[in-house]
């Protein structure tokens, strides 16, 4: 097993309204292939947890590495390059650029990225739109379509640019239960099929037992893991 | 369809003006109107005041001699005791050299003539008047005048509505007059006038021309005559001249010059920017004014632009998190909202150009009376090239300026914020 992610006492403090540990020392390391859940009660500290592996968060103590980069000496550029190739999110609120198309959302990273011709991203989106099963919508504006759909699209976006991690923030918060056990579904066949590394905060008890490995958190700190 | 990283950057702004069409509209329009009212504002400044300086600024010297007699030198009593401890009290005391003549004015004149700077040089001295005809009288001066030299030096001929400035030298005893002169006289070209100075003398006159300079009070106080005429009606000699004005090859070496000049000849030199001083700074102050009323308007337009900039950043919080989240850089943000700001910026510039250049064309064909300081018949324009280019450079800066605050506060952003309080 090859270690992708590596947290060592990692805490993070809050100051407002009162300074509390939102996260205390905190050490974890996740690896690659595995599909890992984080679950907790509402404020346990699971979605900061997420916000500082996505890189979004940098203010914290401790050490974090991804991939064999040390995140703690980047600058904000630098982690913003790192996610673009690194780290593909899917939120509970789709999060689509409502006024693009669902292609042109999906090709946006890859745009960033600036690596590939358009022509070449612009098959790879459609591809992968394709295996999600919207290829069909591809040149629809993307608040025309609905929340299952916009939740694959989003899934699409995160997949792009090929990144060697995809993390969720409650990616089925906001689905009926059809349409999360599809989502599930999909993330759990990105792992088999690609062997890609997700890691997802949930609620959902189904999500959360169809994983490798749940890491549960209470009052910031690690409870089972 | 969105190509590379620039072609990103436009794509999301234009879609994001696109998505908010009657704000983007009201924003350039405001520029536009901002713009528009620019050009023609400083159009019509420029117009008038090129013609005002082509009118007074080139009808006057741009080295002027004379004698300076208003100058009071100090006594020699008040000399004498400059530094000493005493009190001086004079009373009924004139120290004026009283008589303006330039001694030897015409060896002056000769010597300026051959002055390798020096394009043309013409003596002058005039005299108050009353001018009359059967009951008419109409007050004023005769300026005294080698008329080919002044020609040569001020163009009288151009100003002429009728007769010939030729006549001057070729009828004794002839006169020019200003057109308002002529008109309150009732006099007409080769009637007979009769003219009367301080000192009594009289003589009868031709009217061999009408000159209308466009200057109202000049036009309605101002007659020529030759030279002599005007020594006789102050009963002065033929040497006796109180003036020279001196056209200069190069205008930008007036004050130099006359410096010079005053040195060699120890009259007072004055060059043209200290003559017309008080014309220049109303100047200056009409064109504080109007740049003022001008910024004012663009800071309006400017906080039109901030405002649906602020708006749209409201609006597009969500948008500006994710795309983020997916690696855009805080500079990428800032070039979104930016590039917003230029195509307002942009857009109501040109057409504020236009829209301008319409407006100056439309009023500059109305037909306007104008009897102030000058006389015109319809308002003179300025379409120098620099105020369209200073304009549209103008445009772009201060929408720029109203957009980078916004741009700068969506690419301070932080996503985990905005996703965190969903």
């Amino acid at each position: 097993m090859e270690p992708l992610i590596e947290l060592q006492n990692i805490t993070k403090k809050f100051t407002e309204p009162v300074e509390f540990r939102a996260l205390d020392n905190i050490s974890l390391t996740i690896n690659k292939g595995e599909f890992v859940c984080i679950t907790g009660p509402s404020g346990s500290g699971k979605s900061t947890l997420l916000y500082i592996l996505s890189t979004l968060d940098s203010i914290y103590e401790g050490e974090y590495s991804c991939a064999g980069t040390r995140m703690n000496g980047l600058t904000q550029n630098q982690l913003a390059d790192f996610r673009n190739e690194n780290i593909g999110f899917v939120f509970q609120f789709h999060y689509l650029l409502p006024e693009f198309t669902v292609l042109e959302n999906v090709m946006i990273p890859a745009i960033r990225r600036n690596v590939e011709t358009k022509d070449n991203i612009r098959k790879n989106a459609l591809e992968i739109l394709d295996l999600l099963g919207v290829a069909d919508q591809a040149e629809k504006s993307a608040n025309k379509l609905s929340g299952g759909q916009q939740q694959r699209v989003a899934i699409a976006r995160a997949l792009i640019n090929k990144p060697k991690i995809i993390m969720g923030d409650e990616p089925t918060g906001n689905l009926d239960s059809v349409n999360s056990k599809n989502v599930l579904q999909i993330l759990k066949n990105l792992r088999t099929t690609i062997g890609q590394t997700v890691i997802i905060v949930t609620h959902d008890e189904h999500f959360a037992l169809a994983s490798d490995r749940q890491i549960k958190i209470k009052d910031g700190k690690i409870e089972q893991s | 369809m969105i190509m590379g990283k620039t072609g990103l950057t436009w794509k999301i702004a234009s879609t994001h003006l696109w998505s908010k069409k009657r704000q983007t509209f009201l924003s350039v329009l405001g520029v536009t109107f901002g713009i528009a009212v620019y050009v023609f504002q400083s159009g019509l400044i420029t117009g008038l005041q090129s013609f005002f300086i082509e009118k007074t600024i080139n009808s006057t010297a741009n080295v002027h001699i004379y004698s300076d007699v208003l100058s009071k030198k100090p006594s020699i009593v008040e000399r004498k005791f400059a530094n000493a401890s005493t009190m001086v009290f004079l009373s009924q005391h004139s120290s004026r050299t009283d008589d303006p003549k330039l001694k030897n004015g015409f060896q002056i004149l000769k010597s300026i003539e051959t002055h390798p700077e020096v394009s043309g040089a013409s003596p002058y001295f005039s005299s108050q008047v009353i001018f009359k005809k059967s009951n008419i009288q109409v007050a004023g001066y005769l300026a005294g005048v080698d008329i080919d030299k002044e020609d040569k030096l001020f163009d009288i001929t151009s100003t002429l509505t009728v007769g010939q400035v030729s006549g001057l030298k070729s009828v004794s005893n002839g006169v020019i007059l200003g057109n308002t002169i002529a008109e309150n006289l009732g006099a007409e070209l080769n009637d007979r006038i009769t003219v009367i100075s301080p000192l009594g003398v009289v003589l009868e006159m031709k009217v061999i021309g009408i000159s209308k300079s466009g200057l109202t009070k000049i036009d309605a106080t101002r007659g020529f005559c030759d030279i002599r005429n005007a020594q006789k009606l102050m009963r002065k000699d033929g040497n006796y001249i109180t003036d020279i004005n001196i056209k200069l090859k190069n205008i930008d070496r007036a004050e130099q010059l006359a410096l010079d000049f005053q040195d060699q000849y120890g009259y007072k030199a004055e060059d043209w920017k200290v003559a017309n001083a008080s014309t220049l700074s109303i100047f200056k102050v009409q064109n504080m004014v109007t740049y003022m009323v001008i910024v004012s308007i663009l800071v309006v337009s400017g906080f039109g632009i901030f405002n649906i900039l602020m708006m749209m950043i409201y609006e597009k919080m969500s948008d500006i998190a994710i795309l983020k989240s997916i690696g855009l850089r805080s500079r990428d943000i800032l070039s979104i909202f930016l590039a917003e700001a230029m195509v307002i910026g942009l857009i109501g510039g040109v057409v504020g150009l236009i829209a301008g250049y319409f407006l100056s064309r439309l009023v500059g064909s109305i037909p306007i009376k104008i009897e102030g300081i000058v006389s015109v018949d319809h308002l003179m324009i300025s379409y120098s090239p620099s105020i369209y280019i200073s304009a549209f450079v103008f445009a772009l800066v201060s929408t720029a300026a109203a957009g980078y605050f916004p741009a700068r506060k969506a690419s301070k952003i932080d996503p985990v914020i905005i996703i965190r309080s969903k």
